[in-house]
């Protein structure tokens, strides 16, 4: 840490932390802002009315009012997720397993691709000690929604950090496991990374790493479930652009894009 | 609900491993009623200067296991440019991505939720055979590793393999 009384006239370099200590506060900081976080926005919220995003832009914004008012002509309203770096694969999970509470055709579907899913993870180097760890919890809640649970506790399931996280980490390791399986494809998209699995440890099994678009591809091809994002940003015109994943497909969960952040629509 | 979930994987990893042990290292905890701090004892890998000796070692784990990594002190003395001196063990996958105060290479690979207990021992084992010289915790025992392989960095090391066959 600088010191609070340091003179004037003392060098500059006196006064500025040091490399390490400057990464500590770094780091420092992160956490605090994290725990902000966690203490102001639930992992995924209550419905809320759309009308109540207006209020996060200025009234003179007429791109992002325009395309509120597009929103709202859309959908119903919508779920705040936290902004944790998670977002999109628990909004993913949430909006998808509260489909099938109510869609028992596309369960038995979903549950027997998801079943088959830890052998193919297995069979792609991930250990299975702890690959099943987290595939069974992740089966425990396809059960409880078998078992067509009210929503409120689907949602208490999504709002129990380790029990939310474990989910997370499943929907990352089957993202990982397709784009590792389709690597020929996937390999013409990646940046800076040497191969497919070294993107995968860096940018998608890691907890808290955003998703982009190569994610998204991968996981709903993974589980083959369409999903339709909804773009709120400075592009365009005053109506939101929306593109379906995998392209093509009928979309089943919806999702509110704003620039870095994902959250649940509701049709 | 988080803190149930990493004592049933620990408990869940300590069974597996009482049942089918694993070359090269035992594992327990150092308190039975406490299944966050294990104590793990790695037998100094063939063919280095680490052979022969018995390292013990503990592991403290978050109560965010597995989504935190364990933070793993040598017990026992040992001298290896990847160990500070007061035993903590410094490798990458101890670390989560994002923390670069250690100067990982970008590459190197980061703690993820599968890691187990083995695969880290795993990683220890092959970093004493295998020193990483590019990020060391301890600069010395880096400067003889380097300079004075045979000598000064071999002294000091079967001096600690010494030491560990006398307290095992």
């Amino acid at each position: 840490m600088a010191e609070a009384n340091s003179k004037p006239g003392e060098s500059l370099d006196k006064a500025l932390p040091s490399g390490v200590e400057y990464d500590e506060a770094i780091m420092a900081q992160q956490d605090r802002i994290q725990q902000e976080i966690a203490e102001t926005s639930q992992l995924i919220g209550d419905h809320e009315d759309l009308l109540l995003l207006s209020k996060e832009y200025s009234e003179e914004d007429n791109v992002y009012q325009g395309k509120i008012k597009d929103l709202r002509s859309k959908y119903k309203c919508f779920r705040r997720t936290r902004g944790d770096g998670n977002c999109f694969y628990r909004a993913f999970g949430f909006s998808y397993l509260e489909r099938l509470l109510d869609d028992r055709k596309d369960l038995e579907r979903f549950k027997e691709v998801a079943a088959k899913s830890k052998d193919m993870l297995v069979s792609l180097g991930f250990p299975a000690f702890t690959v099943e760890d987290f595939h069974d919890t992740f089966m425990e809640v396809v059960e409880k929604v078998e078992q067509q649970i009210p929503v409120e506790d689907l949602l208490a399931t999504f709002r129990d950090q380790g029990l939310s996280d474990y989910l997370v980490v499943y929907l990352r390791l089957l993202t990982s496991g397709y784009l590792q399986q389709n690597e020929d494809f996937f390999v013409n998209f990646i940046e800076s990374y040497a191969s497919v699995k070294e993107f995968c440890g860096h940018e998608v099994e890691p907890m808290a790493r955003e998703s982009d678009h190569i994610h998204i591809i991968a996981l709903t091809s993974s589980l083959d479930v369409g999903v339709r994002v909804e773009y709120m940003d400075r592009a365009g015109s005053e109506e939101v652009n929306h593109h379906d994943f995998p392209e093509g497909t009928e979309p089943k969960v919806f999702l509110l894009y704003r620039p870095g952040h994902y959250d649940i629509l509701y049709k | 609900m988080s803190e149930a979930q990493a004592a049933l994987l620990l408990r869940k990893q300590l069974g597996d491993l009482s049942k089918s042990p694993v070359e090269g290292f035992s594992a327990g905890l150092i308190d039975d009623c406490d299944v966050f701090k294990w104590e793990v004892l790695i037998i100094g890998p063939a063919d280095t200067f680490f052979e022969g000796g018995f390292f013990k070692a503990h592991l403290y784990f978050p109560k965010e296991y597995p989504q935190k990594p364990p933070k793993m002190k040598f017990i026992s003395d040992i001298w290896h440019p990847n160990v500070e001196k007061n035993g903590e063990v410094c490798i990458s996958i101890l670390h989560e991505p994002g923390e670069d105060k250690y100067g990982y290479e970008d590459a190197s690979e980061r703690w993820l939720p599968i890691h187990t207990v083995e695969s880290i021992i795993m990683s220890v084992i092959s970093m004493l055979a295998d020193p990483n010289d590019e990020s060391p915790a301890n600069v010395d025992a880096a400067k003889d590793w380097r300079e004075d392989y045979n000598g000064e960095f071999k002294k000091k090391v079967r001096r600690c393999v010494r030491k560990s066959q006398e307290s095992v």
